[in-house]
């Protein structure tokens, strides 16, 4: 990946938008084992099962997300995470 | 004319009443702004649910219980009637009501057995008082519903729909609710929910893939309106028997489909209580407003008619005084 690359990334729950902001990489928990998403990925929808959403935003800090029960959307370099519930687990790490 | 004494004491009484009145409408303000922020947090989660499925649709080729029911000659459909918990809210639950039992009485004649569900306790009550049938009711919070109470509508709704007909299942679900236009306006609606009507799917799902052709060159030549709608239409024919290569839909379409389906339901149906109880809130508001207005109206009213009878009772007083000391003059002379 180009350095440069960022992914525009909404995290939603039922109930209120968890984040929203630009990411260089994410990776969450599908259905199928650990997915991990890169700006320009094809355009993909994929279920989620409980566990931590992880992302490198564009200051290349990480951000971490517990989640349950949901599904992403890329589609055009923007990723959607919806999910029943959301929540940030430790937004400030480095 | 009413005694001065009972004209004061209707006064206090309204007086009091509109202090009550003043305070539930500083209430149900305060409220709209709350039912407001909680509908606009809930949006991005629905906006996604439905690109998710605008994106299916697009896509793959439905075939789920939610988007076509098959047994067709099944009569029994659902019907939610999303009322408030609380009076003071002016006609909010009795158009409701009103529109139910229209709706009601319209499916009736087409021959259907409407099964009836209720949200909030008027309603419930309403309907418990006239021995109506009711196949199953929530109450509590309409003012402010949670994602708890629609899971719990969506999933019973859900499975009457899924079931058997011979399980009692229904076929159509209709919802009852009042839509939020604005402060002053708010318009009862008639939805039919399940099963979804998808914008794409319908005729084209049906015809050869000839047809579908047709169909994508027409979308090319004319009708621009929608660019979004033309550009779906375009991606539409690649679907014949599976999934195109442009989306992948993991693990698998049909699983993807399974969960989906039922969770835009889910959002949907939150959506109709979000915009109920800022529909309620709203109507409560202006129910208050104008109560308040006629409580000062009475008394306004009420002071006016103490006023003429102190005032008539002081020039009988007058009179009487004079009357008698014009007689005792007249006795000493």
């Amino acid at each position: 990946m180009a350095s440069g690359e960022i992914m525009q990334v909404n995290i939603v729950a039922a109930d209120h938008p968890v984040w929203s902001g630009k990411a260089q990489a994410v990776m969450v928990p599908a259905l199928e084992g650990s997915m991990g998403i890169l700006p320009n990925h094809e355009p993909v929808l994929s279920l989620l099962e409980q566990g931590t959403v992880t992302l490198t935003d564009d200051q290349s800090q990480s951000h971490s997300f517990e989640v349950s029960d949901g599904f992403i959307s890329f589609d055009s370099n923007k990723l959607t995470i919806a999910v029943e519930h959301g929540q940030v687990k430790d937004s400030a790490k480095q | 004319m009413a005694s001065q004494l009972a004209l004061k004491s209707r006064i206090a009484s309204t007086q009091s009443l509109g202090k009550i009145f003043n305070a539930q409408e500083m209430i149900a303000s305060s409220h709209i702004a709350k039912a407001r922020a909680v509908a606009l947090d809930a949006k991005p989660y629905t906006d996604a649910i439905f690109d998710a499925v605008q994106a299916l649709v697009a896509h793959t080729n439905i075939d789920h219980p939610i988007v076509m029911k098959h047994d067709e000659d099944n009569p029994r459909v659902a019907v939610l009637a999303l009322t408030s918990d609380r009076g003071m809210a002016g006609a909010y639950t009795s158009s409701i009501i009103r529109e139910t039992e229209a709706l009601l009485a319209g499916l009736d004649a087409k021959g259907k057995q409407p099964q009836l569900y209720v949200y909030g306790r008027r309603g419930i009550s309403y309907y418990k008082y006239r021995n109506r049938n009711v196949v199953d009711t929530w109450e509590g919070e309409t003012d402010h519903p949670g994602v708890a109470v629609a899971e719990s509508i969506s999933k019973t709704l859900l499975d009457a729909y899924m079931a058997p007909a011979r399980d009692g299942g229904v076929c159509e679900l209709y919802i009852v609710y009042t839509e939020f236009i604005n402060m002053v306006v708010q318009k009862v609606r008639v939805l039919r929910m399940l099963p979804v009507e998808l914008v794409q799917g319908g005729q084209e799902a049906d015809g050869s893939t000839e047809s579908v052709q047709e169909a994508v060159d027409d979308s090319d030549h004319g009708q621009p309106k929608d660019g979004q709608e033309t550009a779906k239409t375009g991606t539409a024919p690649a679907r014949a028997g599976e999934v195109t290569p442009l989306y992948t839909f993991e693990p698998s379409p049909g699983k993807v489909l399974d969960m989906i389906l039922p969770k835009y339901i889910q959002s949907r149906i939150h959506e109709c209580l979000l915009t109920a109880a800022a529909s309620e809130t709203a109507s409560r508001q202006n129910a208050m407003h104008t109560a308040t207005d006629n409580a000062h109206n009475l008394i306004d009213d009420l002071t006016r008619k103490l006023n003429a009878s102190r005032q008539a009772s002081i020039t009988q007083e007058l009179t009487e005084i004079i009357g008698s000391a014009d007689a005792l003059n007249k006795e000493e002379e």
